[in-house]
């Protein structure tokens, strides 16, 4: 889908993104992460030629991005931001209709995908369509700039820190729905972002940058459980590796079905992570788990969860 | 149920004051009479007061039309990236021109240019554009740059998001512009009078010159009151302008649809 081949990008004489090769494949989540300076956001920008890169290739469907002209290729990329930008004196309905409208979508069509996508991101279509983005909260502002990004049907959606100033409850909501949607569309998403809990969470390969170069690229997993540089898991957070290695993983995997425990249930859809955080705040060594219809369905054993894995 | 609104709303009273001064001056004769008892002709009658009305609004509106036209295009042309330098000499060009007085460029343009209309629309243009000029750059750079980024990222042109995003945003300061340069130039075109042209500055300058206190008040409330007309009439069209803004946020009750923090 998007191809870095040796890329570089330097402002006068200061580099900030030094001979970057990076593939990305059709359905991928990857996120790109690292701290404040290290060219993350420039990556993401050189793929929508907001910023044109000095040295290498990028390909997006196998063509080189010059070959493009600016305009045609952001219609085919959703682009969503931290400050989200919505035109202000534009209605919701508008907002998210920008794109469908330049690629001159029928009228009938773009207002169905309006709908279509206010409901994927649970706003009431009949209650925001029609409201000002002044009108909303921080986090339906962000919703509405993801559907934003989502209105054409893009064969890839970019996005720059676009949760980065929300409050952590919202934040985590919006994890959630991008989550979802990632699963639902088999989109490909391009993510940048300075939150290892949120790349974590999110991504299917993750891609560390510091000072313009990439430290490591690989799974969640392969990030936490062999970091290839002390950068790395100093960055991850050397103390808490072990606990977001359990938040990889679901209570399902290990769960003794059919056993029991006493207390509240929690989803079997529960990180390891938190089951273990719940068990140590009750004072319990078991708990109980319930499917996402609250069905019981059996017990977790803290024994289990500590148990050294392969 | 319009009652309150229409006392409230100076405009229509202003409306009908105006008119009645123009189309009435004749009718006040035995009033200024009384007051200026000493004048053989206590009202204007060498040119009507609708005559000289349409000429100064003819001056006001060309000359205005002009500014509009050029300060609008020099402050797009200085906020695109091909005319960005030329921004700082724009800018102090502007704010030289600007402690001009108005007589003064009136004064420069009639030995230049000859007595008459010509000198007068030239003066009149000149002088309006600066306001205007410096409204458009200060209104497109109130654009959210957020916004901006956006619509870039999305795929707009260059020319659409000036269309469509930048210019529709700063319209209400770019409007503001223009009713500080109209209000002005109502003002100055009476002052074209002192070059030939015809105005509502005609009866003040005869007025003046033939020590007739009485021509120069009939000026003057025409001028003042054409001024305020037009001024609450741009009020009315900044607000209109601006209704998006005014949409209230939804009650609590509304806003607090479950699953959408």
């Amino acid at each position: 889908m998007i191809a870095f081949e040796h890329v570089g990008k330097a402002y006068d004489g200061r580099v900030a993104v030094d001979d970057v090769s990076l593939s990305i494949a059709e359905g991928e989540f990857v996120v790109v992460i690292g701290p404040s300076g290290s060219g993350k956001s420039t990556m993401l920008k050189m793929v929508n030629r907001l910023v044109e890169h000095d040295r290498g290739r990028i390909l997006f469907a196998g063509d080189e991005i010059r070959r493009f002209k600016p305009e045609a290729l952001r219609l085919r990329m959703g682009y969503a931001i931290q400050s989200i930008g919505l035109i202000p004196h534009w209605t919701v309905e508008q907002n998210i209709a920008a794109v469908p409208e330049l690629l001159g979508w029928p009228r009938s069509r773009v207002r169905d995908r309006v709908t279509e996508l206010l409901e994927l991101l649970d706003l009431a279509p009949a209650t925001y369509r029609r409201r000002y983005p002044h009108q909303l909260s921080g986090g339906q502002q962000q919703r509405v700039g993801v559907a934003r990004a989502l209105a054409g049907d893009p064969a890839i959606l970019l996005m720059d820190e676009p949760f980065g100033s929300l409050d952590p409850v919202t934040r985590d909501a919006l994890q959630q729905e991008i989550a979802r949607i990632h699963k639902a569309s088999g989109k490909t998403i391009l993510f940048v972002t300075h939150d290892i809990d949120e790349a974590l969470r999110l991504a299917t390969r993750i891609v560390l940058l510091d000072q313009g170069r990439v430290v490591q690229d690989g799974t969640p997993r392969e990030i936490l459980a062999y970091p290839a540089a002390d950068f790395v898991s100093e960055f991850v957070g050397r103390g808490d590796i072990g606990l977001k290695l359990l938040g990889l993983d679901t209570v399902s995997g290990l769960v003794r079905r059919g056993e029991s425990a006493a207390g509240d249930a929690i989803p079997i859809s529960a990180s390891l992570r938190e089951a273990l955080s719940i068990a140590i705040a009750r004072g319990v060594d078991r708990l109980p788990v319930a499917d996402d219809q609250g069905r019981a369905v059996g017990a977790i054993a803290v024994a289990d969860i500590t148990k050294p894995r392969a | 149920m319009n009652t309150s609104r229409l006392m409230h709303d100076p405009l229509p009273w202003f409306t009908a004051l105006l008119v009645f001064f123009v189309f009435g001056m004749d009718a006040l004769r035995p009033v200024f009479a009384a007051v200026f008892p000493e004048l053989d002709r206590p009202v204007f009658t060498q040119d009507s007061f609708p005559a000289l009305t349409a000429a100064h609004l003819q001056l006001v509106a060309i000359s205005s039309a002009v500014a509009i036209i050029v300060g609008v295009g020099i402050g797009i042309f200085v906020t695109r990236p091909a005319g960005r330098e030329f921004r700082p000499m724009l800018e102090r060009v502007v704010a030289i021109g600007q402690t001009f007085p108005p007589v003064a460029v009136l004064a420069v343009a009639a030995p230049v240019l000859g007595f008459g209309e010509w000198p007068a629309l030239i003066a009149l243009a000149l002088y309006g554009l600066l306001p205007i000029v410096q409204s458009t750059v200060a209104g497109i750079e109130s654009v959210p740059g957020s916004a901006r980024e956006a619509a870039e990222g999305l795929g707009m042109s260059a020319a659409r998001i000036l269309r469509r995003i930048e210019l529709p945003l700063a319209m209400p300061v770019i409007i503001a512009g223009i009713r500080t340069s109209v209000i002005i130039n109502i003002g100055t075109a009476a002052l074209a009078s002192t070059v030939g042209a015809r105005s509502l500055g005609t009866p003040i300058i005869v007025g003046l010159a033939g020590f007739n206190t009485a021509y120069i008040i009939q000026g003057a409330i025409v001028v003042g009151l054409l001024a305020i007309v037009v001024d609450l009439g741009f009020d009315r069209l900044l607000r209109f302008l601006d209704r998006w803004r005014e949409a209230e946020a939804p009650g609590a009750s509304a806003a607090q649809v479950p699953g959408t923090p």
